[in-house]
């Protein structure tokens, strides 16, 4: 596996029964990109997402972080390997402020949570303040969790993946429900957090704008399988890959 | 510019508990800003340590009463409004602590200096095994748990009577001489009160008072981030059942007696009360909620048999009605004010 | 050991047992399709036996068989007021909320029942005709005792047919699962809910009825037979009228047998169990795991 190669999967299967959800999947995440995983519906791609993080154990094949190899192992270790998925909005801390919020994540990063005498957390505060500008949620900081917009609440759920100092995010569809101004708002997020922050991004997304705008690399899933993978320009001119998806997608 | 989802409007159960920003400090005070933040309690403190000079003999026992319900009310608030564990069982340690006392000098003569100090760390040994079984339970199930150990605890000091003189309690001179005068007596609960209530509020401000809260939001969250919520929990009904357990010794400064009423469910209800009336969602709210319920009941006891329905109707239209308690109302108020002035 | 000196301990029992069920039927049901806990549930029961001795004071003949009749009316009237007043306006709020909705309830009543009729201990008898004792293979066994059975088997049986047997009974079922769904099939679920609170607090008041000739009629007993009533439910599990059945027999056996052997300890080891039912297996014997 090449130095700047992260994330290295090869021949990953998940069997459902005798349904193959994912069939023999290879795939090569570099160090610092942003890797855009596609496909309709039904590809395999929120399966492929759990088999990385450890939600699910691969029925075949390797799996390997940062050169070590994380196949079937529990969601924590990987998590705290450096994988991270970002949540959907719905498991945030709903009458926690977003400050608290990032705090509460942070502090049990640290290992801190048993603490009772602590009187400032000097550092603990600069990280969520830093935390807070990466993600452009300052000024909401002292607001309830629950009172956010659905954009702003899936920029706390970011925040909350990077309190874990993720080396690889994982994205599944971002901006799922968003507003073209949202939309655009995670999208430079996400822009930044891979140049400024050189974290790796895999996401999943419908929005080919999106998609191709951002990923340096594009997968392209279909009944389980890569069928296309490669640079994102190339991709894009790819005519098979369009007819699969102008096919399945409106 | 953001936009403010529907939840942004308040539609009862969302505001429930609330945690008050006004209470929890945005950033941990720097040096100059403590001061002036101290300066109101502070000054509080120093009226009501005033007030032992000025205020009749019988307002002065009353307000011993009330102290103690003050530190049984915002240590029950502990898991009640941070935890968001509902016991219906902290008499348990209320009367142990009371009992502590009195048995202590009834059958070991121990001095009152002696089981007081022993009272909150009797209340945190028992809160181990009692927490660890009812912790298994969930929410509405722990509630009940709780309240069968309520039960079992009154059932057990009714009926050991060799040990705990039964239904007649436990009366003696256990008090020393000096604290059953009414001054004295109320400066030296003051001072344990606000000794108390700091520990208290330096425990919801730590790191765990935090955890504590986002358990309470999201406890498969901080599951996943790795959070042993089941031994946060017993940390927290541990750290509650000794401060409930010193508040049935200061009880008892009061009392000058112990009797098994103070374990039953129906004790173990009126903390829960005093914090949904003070606000749940504030640090003093149960404290000022305890301060109405007593005295509501002793005044209303006095000019009017029914102070149960009084406190009854109170109670309901508090719950009914305003959800944020008496404080918690007060402080959504305040923000609400000060959010419209921001805004221009 | 012969048959006799057994037959009066297990009419004890059961009938001790069936006096639980009758109380805890009607809490087990409106938590099961409600998912209510109703601590007001006892200040029904209260009112029924109140009302029944004040009716037996009245009329010594019939007084009682008037009871029979208007306690349980009575405590569905409350139940009726109570609901629509009080608890529908609190279905969308958190169990805490309604739990102390229904505890400040029980205070309410407390106080009313102290105006309506004072601080004393009351008593009622049976009636002249269930008084006295039966010989049950040649063991004495008082009469009443069997009444109360027999009310149980008549609650419990008009229960279970009410629930399997008849539409409104499936419509009970179904409404804790999908309240949104029923309703949108034309069932009027806010009248459905109502209605189970008022047939929840008609058996708490017919329980009053029915058990105040066996027992002391007073203030507190509110209070005292609402944790009885739980605790056979718990274990039985919530929401289950078998349950309530099958906890009542435990606890109705557990207490009788204790009684003679060992008093203070069955109280005792009644509350642990039902901790430790809450700890393993809080659903109860018979009741279903909350999704």
């Amino acid at each position: 596996m090449s130095d700047d190669v992260l994330l290295s999967a090869r021949g990953l299967r998940r069997t459902f029964g005798t349904f193959r959800a994912v069939d023999g999947v290879d795939l090569d995440v570099r160090r610092g990109s942003i890797h855009s995983v596609i496909g309709p519906n039904g590809a395999g791609k929120t399966t492929l997402f759990r088999l990385l993080t450890g939600i699910l154990r691969p029925s075949a094949g390797t799996l390997h972080f940062g050169g070590e190899s994380i196949g079937g192992q529990p969601v924590h270790v990987i998590a705290r390997r450096g994988l991270v998925q970002a949540f959907q909005a719905t498991n945030i801390f709903p009458r926690l402020s977003v400050r608290d919020s990032l705090r509460a994540a942070l502090i049990s990063r640290h290992g801190r949570t048993r603490d009772l005498l602590s009187w400032s957390q000097r550092s603990l505060d600069t990280e969520a303040s830093t935390l807070l500008e990466t993600v452009g949620l300052t000024p909401l900081a002292e607001e309830e969790a629950q009172r956010l917009s659905h954009g702003d609440q899936r920029a706390l759920e970011v925040a909350l993946a990077l309190a874990m100092r993720p080396r690889l995010l994982l994205l599944d569809e971002p901006t799922a429900g968003m507003s073209p101004f949202e939309s655009r708002k995670m999208v430079q997020l996400v822009q930044r957090l891979a140049q400024e922050e050189q974290l790796t991004v895999i996401l999943s997304e419908h929005d080919m704008e999106t998609v191709f705008g951002i990923s340096d690399r594009v997968s392209v899933m279909h009944q389980g399988q890569v069928i296309a993978d490669g640079p994102a320009p190339e991709v894009r001119a790819n005519s098979d890959v369009m007819a699969i998806y102008l096919g399945s997608d409106a | 510019m953001t936009m403010y989802g529907p939840s942004g409007v308040d539609v009862g159960d969302p505001s429930e508990g609330s945690v008050d920003p006004a209470e929890t400090p945005a950033r941990p005070p720097g040096r100059t800003e403590l001061v002036p933040r101290l300066l109101g309690p502070i000054a509080l403190v120093v009226v009501m340590a005033a007030l032992g000079f000025l205020l009749s003999d019988n307002v002065l026992l009353t307000l011993q009463e009330v102290l103690a319900l003050a530190v049984f009310a915002t240590a029950t608030n502990l898991l009640l409004g941070q935890a968001g564990l509902v016991s219906f069982g902290q008499a348990v340690f209320y009367g142990l602590g009371a009992y502590t006392v009195a048995l202590g000098w009834l059958h070991w003569q121990l001095p009152f200096w002696a089981t007081f100090v022993m009272a909150p760390l009797l209340g945190a040994l028992v809160a181990v095994p009692i927490g660890l079984v009812a912790l298994r339970a969930r929410r509405l199930y722990f509630a009940l748990s709780t309240l069968a150990f309520s039960e079992l605890a009154y059932q057990l000091a009714e009926s050991r009577y060799d040990f705990t003189k039964g239904a007649n309690g436990v009366f003696g001179a256990f008090v020393p001489t000096a604290l059953t005068y009414p001054r004295t007596g109320y400066l030296f609960v003051l001072a344990v009160t606000v000794a108390s209530l700091l520990l208290l509020w330096k425990v919801n401000h730590s790191p765990f008072g935090l955890v504590l809260r986002a358990i309470r939001e999201n406890r498969g969250r901080m599951q996943a981030l790795g959070v042993n919520v089941y031994l946060h929990q017993l940390l927290a009904f541990v750290i509650s059942g000794a401060f409930c357990a010193l508040a049935g010794a200061m009880f008892v400064v009061y009392s000058q007696s112990s009797y098994p009423e103070l374990l039953d469910w129906t004790t173990s209800g009126g903390p829960v009360f005093m914090a949904v009336i003070g606000g749940m969602g504030t640090f003093l709210g149960p404290a000022v909620g305890a301060f109405i319920y007593q005295f509501g009941h002793d005044e209303l006891v006095r000019y009017v048999s029914d102070w149960q329905l009084v406190l009854g109707v109170v109670l309901l239209v508090i719950v009914m009605f305003w959800p944020d308690g008496l404080l918690g109302g007060l402080g959504r108020l305040a923000r609400l004010l000060r959010k419209r002035r921001g805004d221009r | 050991m012969d048959l006799a000196s057994l037959v009066t301990p297990l009419v004890g029992a059961l009938s001790a047992a069936s006096s639980l069920f009758i109380v805890a039927a009607g809490l087990t049901l409106v938590f099961g399709a409600l998912r209510l806990i109703n601590l007001a549930h006892g200040s029904f029961y209260m009112y029924g036996a109140f009302l029944a001795t004040t009716l037996a004071a009245w009329s010594a003949h019939t007084g009682l068989w008037i009871a029979l009749v208007a306690s349980p009316l009575l405590a569905a009237g409350m139940g009726v007021v109570v609901e629509v007043g009080v608890l529908r306006r609190l279905y969308a709020r958190e169990h805490l909320t309604q739990l102390l909705a229904t505890f400040a309830l029980l205070l309410i009543f407390a106080d009313l029942a102290l105006r309506f009729w004072g601080k004393g201990v009351r008593g009622v008898s049976p009636p002249r005709v269930v008084r006295g004792n039966l010989e049950l293979a040649g063991a004495p066994v008082p009469l009443y005792d069997l009444v109360i059975i027999g009310a149980a088997v008549v609650v419990g049986g008009g229960l279970w047919l009410l629930l399997s047997r008849t539409t409104l009974g499936w419509k009970i079922r179904a409404v804790v699962d999908d309240p949104e769904v029923l309703a949108a099939s034309g069932v009027n679920v806010r009248l459905l809910y109502t209605g189970v609170f008022a047939l929840g607090a008609l058996l708490a008041g017919l329980s009053g009825v029915i058990i105040a000739p066996q027992q002391a009629v007073e203030p507190g007993m509110d209070a005292q037979i609402i944790v009885a009533a739980f605790i056979v439910a718990v274990i039985g599990g919530l929401g289950s009228i078998t349950g309530a059945a099958v906890g009542a027999l435990i606890i109705g056996i557990v207490e009788t047998m204790g009684a003679s052997w060992a008093p203070s300890w069955a109280s005792t080891f009644i509350y642990l169990l039902m901790i430790l039912v809450l700890a393993v297996r809080p659903w109860g014997l018979l009741g279903t795991p909350e999704r």
